[in-house]
């Protein structure tokens, strides 16, 4: 769903996305019924809760276009917030530390985008088989223990402000505008979408699809990267199992959000929608103070609902 | 795109590139079995065969109903759920009324009911079968917890647990049962229309609309089917472990989609076969069989099974190239 | 006194008696963070928390991770409770170093925590009721040692890589091996406190060692997949557990498991509790509760039968010679 889709439908309901409308009822169920939701520090806190999710969203909304999937993004943030704290530790700097995780994460991503657009790989089944080397990697070079030790400066990274916005908003709004502009506002933004679309156009014009599908998942393998450093910072340590199952968490985000796996078409600030809505749902339930088996449920429940709201729609 | 007639109309030769795919996987099934004989004096023995064949057979259940599925292009992750909640369901019920007949019955019910609320989650509403089974998977989580509040059930009646731990003439109750349903899984795919149909509709839906197959009552079906297997499968978990916990067969979801994809079975659809499910289950237990009689290092092991999954793959591309 | 002055002494003294017994008669909110809903031993803490609350007249909450033992999530619920801002928490950490940055936020936001189970890598806490897992996994060992005659083939049956709990008992288990070289360790497996794997890591154990003569298992859902391994391959072996679940404490009566160690988490749930809520009420509290390591088996089966809805929490001066000091 381009920018451009949303005026065409006749009913004014329609044009208003299916996530939209979902979040606004999060809010105003919440609002009423948990306390302490509306407050500037519990706003902040969600925001905050959801930027690594955001992080691994958006690479991961361009790579569904092109109708790929990334299962190994959780295993492989595993492993680069592991590179954080390991390098962080062992060298004292933030900088080596983050620039081992990105390192780590696009040698992932190339290796996912050489098997699926050289090998021919599926891509489901290409990253499982990453997803499994990652998980591994992670285990073995923690020995199944925590990394603690990290330097301050790295947890400063998810405890500073600047101007007052939490340093971690402030990385997910300028990562929300970069993929923005790329996607929308560059060339490689419009071969994404014909990769999705209409592979064969690319090689007619002399472009190698092969190539810009690596680019494709090295993107999602450096995000990884980034969001290992905001995940290291956040708990202070290293844990070899804390991101497993979060691409699943991405993927249903970005499904909400509105973009299809059929076809070539993606919506960004439909992934960042879905995001909030996942992280609003499951704060407004904690401040609820709701059973746990609730919680869980009604992630499902609102993943289901999304969908087929969405499903509804687009028929009528 | 291939050719339309062709897919539709041609009935499925005997000897067709599935088989020789299947074939391959079980010269490497093979090929592993020789290399661990040679590595670990305890593999060959009459126990350990037997005790990898059940071990297999647990993982086949879940993944055989789970192959029809991927044969219509589509995914059923809800499946490690769907044995939670029947196992902790059918224990009660065992426990209640003492009557395994009822527990198994139970057990069954509640799997096919999953199942078709998936397949009408993907039929009717028009979910995409990821989203939708992702989304059953929580739901059933969510369900299974509140349901057991932490508690485990456990103690069933012996002769219930024979389905489990038994022997019949030497052979392990659940490879019997598991060769069973390897049979009605071939039977079905191979030689029924319905089996026959289900292959149409996951290599090409629209053709096979326009030659006439009903495409969401066969899509229910697989689901239900899948659903059902779970169902199965949750019967021996309940009579192996002789509990029921709200995490059974949790950690098996992956593990069966791998043993699909392993057994040459393509996520596009409509390639594959029960058969290489069974070898793919097969592959996966004798690796872990082989990690832990060499006490392999247990980080190891998610590492081995991830570089497998794409080598056999790998491998099937390779192989059909000249298809 | 005057009769006068009496009278006065005496109604500021029931003033204040009423004053001050209306701020105690609160009901103030408990925070209680397990790690997942599926471990019965979580459950325990839980229901042990809960009958704590009720009989001093407080309230709990109980906050687990969706996914179970999440790290990002039960740091999102810390942050959450913090913005709730419960009264006081009581705190099993998902992992006890990566949690350290919550405990410091819940230190910064001046909400009085009590630390359980898990003996947290930092942060500062009002005091910490646990069991000590080392001295579990010593006097259990100990306890099948002596059964098998300080001679036999073992082998041990690991929890959860980098857990804490399974580090420490592991440890125990080994210090026994040290007092009993008779005795032989054949192999130590990680069974990742699952029932179905350490049946299966059994199964292919008894493979490559024909004789083993005692399990020891990090806890009591894998011992008992290791005693479905064994009946299945017809095989006997001594099984002991750790965590003193009622289906364990079946199978000790029952002679079907040697033994389990206490693990008691209803006591350290409710014994928790009453610590965070004592200090809300200035009452006196202790830094650290450690539980007497208790080994049960078919001699002293018979106090662990009663399910843990039905047991009451022990009064305050019963609970603070728990310890073991």
């Amino acid at each position: 769903m381009g920018e451009a889709d949303l005026a065409v439908t006749a009913n004014p309901l329609q044009r208003i996305p299916g996530v939209a409308i979902v979040l606004l009822l999060l809010i105003a169920v919440f609002g009423v019924l948990a306390p302490g939701f509306v407050s500037a520090a519990n706003i902040a806190n969600v925001l905050v809760q959801s930027t690594l999710l955001l992080m691994l969203s958006l690479p991961m909304t361009l790579i569904i276009m092109t109708e790929g999937l990334d299962l190994s993004m959780g295993a492989v943030l595993t492993l680069t917030s592991l590179m954080v704290a390991i390098v962080s530790v062992a060298t004292g700097s933030m900088v080596l530390g983050f620039a081992a995780a990105v390192a780590v994460g696009l040698a992932f991503g190339i290796a996912n985008g050489c098997l699926i657009a050289v090998l021919g790989i599926p891509p489901f089944v290409a990253t499982l088989g990453t997803l499994g080397v990652a998980q591994g990697l992670a285990l073995i070079v923690s020995d199944g223990q925590s990394v603690v030790g990290i330097p301050q400066s790295v947890s400063e990274i998810y405890s500073a402000t600047l101007l007052g916005v939490p340093v971690p908003i402030v990385l997910a709004v300028l990562a929300f505008l970069i993929f923005h502009g790329l996607l929308y506002h560059t060339r490689f933004g419009t071969y994404v979408f014909a990769l999705g679309g209409n592979r064969e156009a690319l090689t007619y014009a002399g472009l190698s699809p092969t190539r810009l599908l690596i680019g494709v998942y090295a993107l999602g393998g450096a995000m990884a990267g980034v969001a290992g450093l905001l995940m290291t910072a956040r708990m202070n340590a290293g844990h070899p199992t804390a991101g497993l199952g979060f691409e699943f968490d991405a993927i249903a985000a970005v499904a909400v959000g509105g973009t299809s796996f059929e076809r070539g078409n993606g919506w960004l600030g439909g992934a960042a929608l879905g995001v909030l809505a996942v992280g609003v749902l499951r704060n407004g339930l904690n401040l609820m103070a709701l059973p746990s088996s609730i919680q869980v449920a009604s992630v499902g429940a609102l993943v289901i609902f999304a969908l087929f709201f969405d499903g509804l729609r687009s028929r009528s | 795109m291939t050719d339309l007639t062709k897919q539709v109309f041609a009935p499925r030769a005997l000897i067709s590139g599935d088989l020789l795919q299947v074939f391959y996987r079980l010269i490497a099934a093979l090929l592993i079995c020789l290399a661990l004989t040679f590595l670990s004096e305890s593999f060959l023995t009459l126990a350990n065969v037997l005790n990898v064949l059940r071990q297999a057979s647990l993982l086949f259940f879940i993944a055989s109903g789970l192959t029809l599925v991927v044969l219509t292009a589509g995914l059923d992750l809800s499946v490690g759920a769907n044995v939670a909640l029947s196992a902790c369901l059918a224990g009660t019920v065992i426990h209640q009324t003492g009557s395994p007949v009822l527990g198994v019955f139970v057990a069954l019910a509640t799997g096919a009911v999953i199942g078709l609320l998936n397949g009408l989650m993907v039929t009717a509403l028009r979910i995409p079968s990821f989203i939708a089974t992702y989304g059953m998977l929580w739901v059933l989580h969510g369900l299974t917890y509140w349901y057991m509040a932490g508690e485990i059930i456990h103690g069933f009646p012996a002769g219930f647990r024979q389905i489990g731990s038994g022997y019949l003439f030497g052979l392990p109750i659940p490879v019997y049962l598991m060769l069973i349903f390897l049979g009605i899984g071939t039977m079905f795919a191979q030689r029924t229309t319905w089996g026959q149909e289900i292959y149409a509709i996951g290599a090409n839906p629209v053709a096979a609309r326009l030659s006439g197959i009903p495409l969401s009552r066969r899509l229910l079906l697989v689901y239900a089917v899948s659903g059902t297997m779970a169902g199965l499968a949750s019967i021996i978990f309940l009579a192996r472990l002789n509990s029921a916990e709200a995490d059974v067969g949790e950690s098996l979801t992956l593990p069966a989609i791998a043993a699909v994809l392993i057994g040459g079975t393509s996520l596009f659809g409509g390639v594959g076969t029960v058969f290489g499910t069974f070898v793919g289950a097969l592959i996966l237990t004798l690796v872990l069989n082989g990690m832990n009689l060499l006490s392999v290092n247990a980080s190891w092991q998610p590492l081995v099974t991830g570089v497998i999954v794409i080598l056999a793959v790998w491998l099937d591309k390779a192989t059909r190239r000249g298809e | 006194m005057s009769v006068r002055e009496t009278i006065y002494a005496s109604l500021t003294v029931l003033a204040a008696v009423a004053i001050s017994t209306a701020a105690r008669a609160d009901g103030e909110t408990i925070a209680v963070f397990t790690k997942n809903q599926t471990n019965p031993y979580f459950q325990a803490v839980r229901v042990g928390a809960d009958a704590a609350a009720k009989a001093l007249n407080a309230k709990t909450l109980h906050y687990i991770p969706t996914k179970p033992d999440s790290i990002p999530e039960q740091l999102s619920q810390v942050e959450d409770v913090v913005v709730k801002k419960t009264d006081a928490i009581v705190f099993i950490p998902v992992d006890y170093k990566a949690m350290v940055p919550s405990v410091e936020k819940i230190n910064a936001a001046k909400i009085p925590v009590v630390n359980v189970t898990d003996r947290s890598a930092g942060g500062k806490f009002v005091s910490f009721v646990g069991a000590d897992d080392y001295s579990l996994g010593l006097e259990t060992a100990r306890y099948l040692f002596k059964k098998l005659g300080g001679k036999g083939n073992v082998v041990i049956i690991e929890g959860v890589k980098g857990s804490l709990t399974s580090i420490d008992r592991v440890r125990g288990f080994n210090d026994a091996l040290k007092e009993n070289p008779g005795v032989k360790l054949l192999a130590s497996q990680p069974g990742n406190y699952q029932r179905l794997q350490a049946l299966q890591v059994m199964e292919n154990l008894m493979q490559s060692h024909r004789q083993i003569d005692g399990v020891l298992a990090a806890n009591d859902a894998m011992a008992m997949g290791v005693i479905e391994a064994l009946e299945g391959a017809n095989r006997t072996a001594d099984v002991t557990g750790i965590n003193g679940t009622k289906e364990a404490v079946d199978a000790v009566k029952a002679g079907k498991l040697l033994a389990t160690g206490d693990y008691n988490g209803f006591l350290q749930g409710c014994v928790g509790t009453m610590i965070a809520i004592r200090s809300l009420r200035n009452e006196p509290v202790l830094p650290e509760i450690v539980l007497k390591p208790t080994v049960v088996t078919k001699a002293n089966s018979q106090p662990y039968e009663t399910p843990i809805e039905s047991r009451a929490c022990p009064a305050w001066d019963e609970a603070s010679k728990l310890g073991r000091n």
